[in-house]
């Protein structure tokens, strides 16, 4: 894959700026921005489906839960999107590159907001329909699974897709917002089942973020590979560590080509 | 004692000393099992490997015992395209190769002591057909099984008989200045642009499109279902002719580094410890007696340490780029104060066409409309106007997301020439000629450029400054006209993406 020059870009200032302070918001909103009350396990389990959902409708849950969704993509998926809008950026004139970078980004983002849809619900019928820690297991195992599986893999190589994009008029705006609908389906796809634990881990719920949003910018850095069932993910940021760190890079130099390369 | 790498045509006879030795350490290697490091079909696979292509062409079968898959992991499909690591891992592989053909020649009583790898120079005048022992199946005393013979070696018209046109290639990246470009939709510079490990990258470098693209794919030549070895990068270390070719790149390589005291390598630390300081892939060859030589660009980059040299590393008659510019627009020569050295590049788009193109038959063509600020921007660096930048601008033509099936390929491109003509007698307008190598791996939806295609960058500045010198360029488009060296068939079209073009200032 084509890197930039080794000069940092400038728009990575208000990128990062925005990510940055979706992480603050995080941090310091209190538990993460917790459920709201009416949607917590011990008062949903009391009552019906159909009332819970009548009551956090007339309430601002909804709101709430969209605005914390919106704040956990922006900070932990976002960063997945900086090559694609790099690429939006580099075949985009120098006048419409800030429109374009913007439109991808919102049709990335409004996919990641509909798929939150999913993920809570989902979400909370585990709350609903098993001991809080049976429903982690289940979203931990099921995110193992999804890690090994052959899709997942068919989602990351989509990932890497750079399609041709219209240079001109409304065509290079519909491109660009297409554009980041597509990334982030693939992005979701890949992504969706790390996501999942998020919404149901109690304490330790940013700590938990932060290591899911560096395994996901380090998947994100591999190459497109072959379908199979392997592991996968981890490898390349585990080998910038090793070769960072001369403690370990006897130990990495051996093992980790071994353990993250895929071949025949 | 340095080893001296000779051109093969002018080595004293079709099979003089260096070549049929050459072939006897070629047999040698093909006769050791796939799972041997310094077997021939081993090395095959450091450059590329896919299963399925070589169990149809028979160099995979159901007897062979595969490697370890630690020596898999550590050596297989390693070649850089399309990376600034293209010349220093091509330059260790062939240091290994000539390694091990050298240390088979001693097993054998030869000359292994002083054997050095001979290289083609295609562009040299008459030497521009395939070397005539690589030509015929049969060893010089008559017996027919020649390994320096490849029957997928299909060339142009398909027959067998090589010969490389010399329209379709040229060296015009010794010109460039810079090793590294700054790529997204600029320069690529000689070498490459910034990549990590890159086992076939999307954009290739000057000296990598031409003459290195070219000349694989129109030796190799075949289509989708029969392809040529060297048309396919995942065949073409199968073919003895490749090491030849490749040392000639090798070659040009070196070339450049001495024509100019400012054509210097990279110096970045990620150039110089290579891919595996950054995390990547280590670069690792197999040498002879079963060591290993792990090497990074940084260790490739003096021909005296590795103990070789070139019989002929003289610079062609090649103006540099910027000079030659400025004479042709009338500028008077560039100030010696370096001030457009200092300067950063700034690489932005000045033109898109509207739509995908699909080449087919005997040719495609497509407007791309340029942006006007941009363009006038453009028209103000080649007037030279006071306080504008100190160099005109370079203007590159992008074809973007190239996909199709067929590697063999081979198309020329031409920019305003009107309509009715025959492009052939429009030489001045013609942007480059294209070989599509590597076109079908980067086309598989799930394989390494997840179906990105590859993209081609082509320097169109002496054309973009022909049109201004005839008031031409003020213009809201320029027409592209896409002509196949052979009519391309309908069964496997070359799909253009988007054709853009980029001004790169500074």
């Amino acid at each position: 894959m084509e890197r930039a020059a080794h000069r940092p870009d400038a728009w990575l200032v208000p990128f990062g700026t925005v990510i940055l302070i979706a992480w603050v918001m995080l941090a310091v909103g209190g538990s993460v921005f917790p459920l709201p009350a009416i949607c917590s396990a011990e008062s949903e389990a009391a009552l019906p489906l159909s009332v819970s959902f009548d009551l956090a409708r007339i309430s601002d849950s909804f709101a709430q839960l969209a605005l914390s969704w919106a704040l956990m993509v922006v900070a932990m998926m976002l960063p997945l999107a900086l090559l694609p809008l790099r690429h939006v950026r580099e075949r985009s004139f120098a006048r419409r590159r800030a429109r374009s970078m913007l439109l991808f980004v919102l049709g990335f983002v409004a996919v990641w907001m509909m798929v939150g849809v999913a993920l809570q619900m989902t979400a909370w019928l585990l709350r609903r329909g098993v001991p809080p820690l049976a429903g982690v297991g289940l979203a931990v195992a099921l995110a193992l699974v999804w890690q090994v599986s052959p899709a997942k893999q068919w989602c990351l190589n989509r990932c890497h897709r750079r399609p041709p994009l219209a240079a001109f008029g409304l065509a290079a705006d519909l491109d660009a917002l297409r554009f980041g609908v597509k990334n982030g389906a693939a992005c979701a796809g890949a992504c969706w089942a790390l996501m999942l634990p998020m919404l149901l881990i109690g304490p330790g719920q940013l700590v938990a973020m932060v290591v899911v949003a560096l395994f996901g910018f380090a998947e994100s850095l591999e190459n497109p590979a072959r379908l199979a069932w392997r592991w996968r993910g981890g490898g390349k940021a585990l080998r910038i560590l090793a070769a960072w760190s001369p403690m370990i890079r006897p130990f990495s130099m051996r093992y980790l080509p071994l353990l993250t390369k895929s071949r025949i | 004692m340095a080893f001296t790498r000779q051109n093969v045509w002018e080595l004293g006879g079709d099979w003089a000393d260096p070549i049929l030795w050459y072939a006897r350490g070629v047999k040698a290697m093909q006769a050791r099992p796939l799972n041997d490091p310094t077997s021939w079909r081993f090395f095959g696979a450091i450059h590329g490997f896919d299963q399925n292509l070589w169990s149809s062409l028979g160099l995979l079968t159901e007897g062979d015992q595969p490697p370890s898959d630690g020596d898999m992991k550590t050596y297989w499909m390693q070649c850089q395209h399309g990376s600034w690591y293209f010349l220093p891992w091509h330059r260790g592989y062939l240091l290994a190769l000539e390694a091990v053909v050298r240390d088979a020649i001693t097993q054998l009583g030869g000359p292994g002591a002083t054997w050095a790898l001979p290289y083609w120079n295609y562009l040299r005048p008459n030497q521009n057909q395939l070397p005539p022992a690589f030509a015929s199946p049969d060893w010089p005393n008559g017996t027919g099984d020649n390994p320096l013979y490849v029957v997928q070696r299909y060339g142009v018209d398909g027959s067998g008989n090589v010969v490389i046109p010399t329209d379709q290639i040229e060296q015009n990246a010794l010109g460039d200045a810079k090793f590294v470009g700054p790529g997204q939709g600029g320069s690529q510079g000689f070498g490459g642009v910034r990549t990590g490990f890159a086992h076939s990258g999307t954009s290739h470098g000057g000296v990598e499109m031409q003459p290195h693209d070219m000349v694989h794919v129109l030796v190799g030549g075949g289509d989708d279902q029969n392809p040529g070895l060297m048309s396919v990068p995942d065949l073409a270390g199968n073919d003895p002719i490749f090491y030849l070719h490749h040392a000639n790149i090798d070659r040009l390589w070196e070339v450049w580094n001495k024509s100019r005291p400012s054509h210097t390598d990279p110096t970045e630390a990620r150039w110089v410890k290579g891919p595996a300081s950054t995390g990547d892939q280590a670069f690792a060859m197999p040498m002879p007696g079963g060591t290993s030589w792990t090497y990074t660009p940084g260790d490739t980059i003096s021909l005296a340490t590795l103990g070789y040299n070139y019989d002929d590393v003289s610079a062609p008659a090649v103006q540099p780029q910027i000079a030659a510019r400025r004479q042709r627009l009338g500028m008077a020569p560039a100030e010696p104060s370096g001030r457009a050295a200092a300067m950063a590049e700034h690489v932005e788009k000045l033109g898109g066409s509207r739509g995908a193109l699909s080449l087919t038959g005997s040719g495609a063509s497509a407007s791309v409309h340029l942006d006007h600020a941009v363009r006038s921007r453009v028209t103000s660096s080649l007037q030279g106007m006071a306080g504008g930048p100190p160099e005109p601008d370079r203007i590159f033509l992008n074809l973007e997301n190239v996909r199709g099936a067929n590697d063999a390929t081979v198309f020329s491109v031409y920019i305003n020439v009107p309509e009715g003509d025959d492009p052939a007698m429009h030489p001045e307008l013609k942007a480059g000629s294209v070989g599509l190598f590597g076109l079908s791996k980067a086309s598989a939806m799930d394989g390494p450029h997840a179906g990105n295609g590859l993209n081609f960058t082509i320097e169109i500045t002496h054309v973009v400054d022909t049109l201004h010198l005839r008031g031409a360029l003020n213009v809201d488009q320029l027409h592209v006209r896409l002509v196949p060296l052979k009519p391309v068939p309908d069964r496997t079209p070359v799909s253009i993406g988007h054709i853009s073009i980029f001004r790169q200032s500074g």
